[in-house]
C-alpha cells in the first residue's frame, strides 16, 4: 500500500510541480512577482475538492463521459492560458532587451534596479499563471483526493497510505524545485528561451491529453497508431513517467494525439513570433 | 400494370445500390458492442475479456466496491477514475489483434486484467 501511494501521488504531483517550476522561472526572468503562486495553489486545492466530491455526478454527464469532457476542457483551457502566457513572456523579454540595447551595456549591467512590469499586462500575467496552476492542480489534486478519500475509515491502511502519499508528494515537489533552480541557474540570453520552449511542449502535451480524453469519450476518432516505442522506453518506467510529465511522452500515440500535440507547440511558436514582431519599432531600434 | 420480372429485379438492385451509402453510414455509426466488467474486492471480473479486432467497443465497468478505483492501461492508452458503488463507460478500439493488459491504479497488486483482441 505504501509503495503504491508513493508512485501514485508522485505521478499526480510531478506534472503540476514541473509546470509551477517553469512558470515561476518565467515570472522571475520577466521581473514579475510570484504572488500568483499561493493563490493559484489554494484555488486549485479548493476546486479539486469540489471536483473530487462531485466526481460521480460529473462522470454520469453526457452518457457517462462527463469526466473525460471535463478533463478535456480543463486541459484545453490550460493550453490556451499557456499560449497567452508565452506571448506575454516573449513580449516582456523583447521590450526589456530593446530597452537595455538603447540604454547601453553599462546601464544593462546595473539593471538590478530595473522597473518591475506593471499595469494591465502584469495583472494579466499573474491572473493567467494563477489560472493555469489552479486548473492543473484541480485535475491532479482531485485524483489524489478521490484516492485518499477511499481510505477514510479503513484504519488499518490509513497510516501506510498517508506516509506513502507524503513521500510521493515530497519527491514530486523536490523534482519541481530542482527544475526551478536548474532553469534559473541557466540564466543569460539562451536561458530565457528555455522556459518558453518548455511552455510550448507543455501546451502540446495538454492538447494531446485533451485529444486522448475526447477519444476515450468517443467524441473524436483516434486514427492510426503512429509508432510503438513501448519496448525500449515503456511509459511505466521512471524515465517514461518523467518524460510523460514534462513532454507528454506516449509510447503508442494516435494520429489525433500527435496532431493535437503539434498544434499546441505551433500555437506557442506563433505567439512568440507575434510577440517579437509587434514590439514597437522605436523600442526595438538599436543605437 | 404488372412489370416483367427482369425489370422488377433490376429496379430492386437499383434501390439497393442507391441505399448502399446510407447502409454503410448506418453501420459505421451503429452502437458499438458493450462489454461489462465488474470490480469486486479490488479484483476484475472477468479478468480477461475478448473483443473482435478492428472494432470499437464500449467497456462498461461497474465498481461494486465502496472504494474508488482507477481503470488504467498503458497499452490501451486509457485512464479513468471510477467512484465507489458506481459505473463508468470507457470506449476502446478499433484495435489490432493482441493482448492489452489493464489494472486498477489504486489497488494494482490485485486489480489486474486484460483485453484480448482477436
Amino acid at each position: 500500500m505504501l509503495l503504491t501511494s508513493v508512485v501514485l501521488i508522485l505521478q499526480e504531483t510531478l506534472e503540476a510541480s514541473l509546470l509551477v517550476a517553469i512558470l515561476a522561472v518565467a515570472t522571475l526572468q520577466t521581473g514579475h512577482r510570484l504572488s500568483w503562486l499561493p493563490w493559484g495553489f489554494l484555488a486549485g486545492c479548493a476546486l479539486g475538492f469540489v471536483y473530487a466530491s462531485n466526481l460521480q455526478r460529473v462522470s454520469e454527464w453526457f452518457d457517462y463521459v462527463g469526466q473525460e469532457l471535463t478533463n478535456a476542457a480543463l486541459q484545453l483551457t490550460i493550453a490556451v492560458a499557456v499560449v497567452l502566457l508565452s506571448w506575454l513572456v516573449v513580449r516582456s523579454h523583447a521590450r526589456r532587451g530593446s530597452k537595455r540595447a538603447m540604454d547601453g551595456d553599462a546601464a544593462a549591467a546595473a539593471n538590478g534596479a530595473e522597473a518591475r512590469p506593471s499595469g494591465p499586462p502584469a495583472v494579466l500575467f499573474a491572473l493567467l499563471c494563477a489560472l493555469t496552476i489552479m486548473l492543473a492542480i484541480t485535475r491532479e489534486g482531485s485524483e489524489i483526493m478521490v484516492y485518499l478519500g477511499g481510505f477514510l475509515g479503513q484504519d488499518d491502511k490509513v497510516q501506510a497510505v498517508l506516509i506513502g502519499s507524503a513521500l510521493g508528494f515530497g519527491i514530486g515537489v523536490s523534482v519541481g524545485l530542482l527544475a526551478f533552480y536548474g532553469l534559473l541557474a541557466l540564466g543569460g540570453r539562451r536561458g530565457r528561451w528555455i522556459p518558453v520552449a518548455l511552455l510550448a511542449l507543455f501546451s502540446g502535451n495538454m492538447l494531446a491529453q485533451s485529444a486522448l480524453q475526447l477519444t476515450q469519450a468517443d467524441w473524436l476518432q483516434a486514427g492510426p497508431t503512429l509508432w510503438d516505442s513501448s519496448t525500449w522506453l515503456p511509459e511505466q518506467s521512471i524515465a517514461g513517467h518523467l518524460l510523460y510529465a514534462l513532454l507528454g511522452y506516449e509510447s503508442t500515440p494516435s494520429l489525433a494525439q500527435a496532431l493535437a500535440y503539434l498544434a499546441g507547440v505551433a500555437a506557442v511558436v506563433v505567439a512568440a513570433l507575434v510577440a517579437t514582431l509587434v514590439t514597437p519599432r522605436t523600442e526595438r531600434r538599436t543605437p | 400494370m404488372v412489370l416483367p420480372e427482369r425489370q422488377v429485379r433490376r429496379s430492386r438492385r437499383q434501390v439497393l445500390l442507391a441505399l448502399a451509402p446510407a447502409i454503410a453510414v448506418c453501420s459505421a455509426f451503429a452502437a458499438p458492442p458493450v462489454i461489462e466488467i465488474e470490480i469486486r474486492e479490488h479484483l476484475f471480473y472477468p479478468p480477461e475479456v475478448v473483443i473482435p479486432a478492428d472494432t470499437k467497443v464500449k467497456l462498461l465497468v461497474r465498481n461494486l466496491d465502496p472504494t474508488p478505483e482507477e481503470f488504467e492501461s498503458y497499452e490501451l492508452n486509457r485512464e479513468k477514475v471510477i467512484s465507489g458503488n458506481s459505473q463508468a463507460v470507457i470506449f476502446i478500439g478499433p484495435l489490432p489483434a493482441g493482448e492489452y493488459p489493464f489494472f486498477g491504479e489504486f489497488y494494482p497488486k490485485t486489480a489486474q486484467g486484460k483485453v484480448r483482441v482477436e
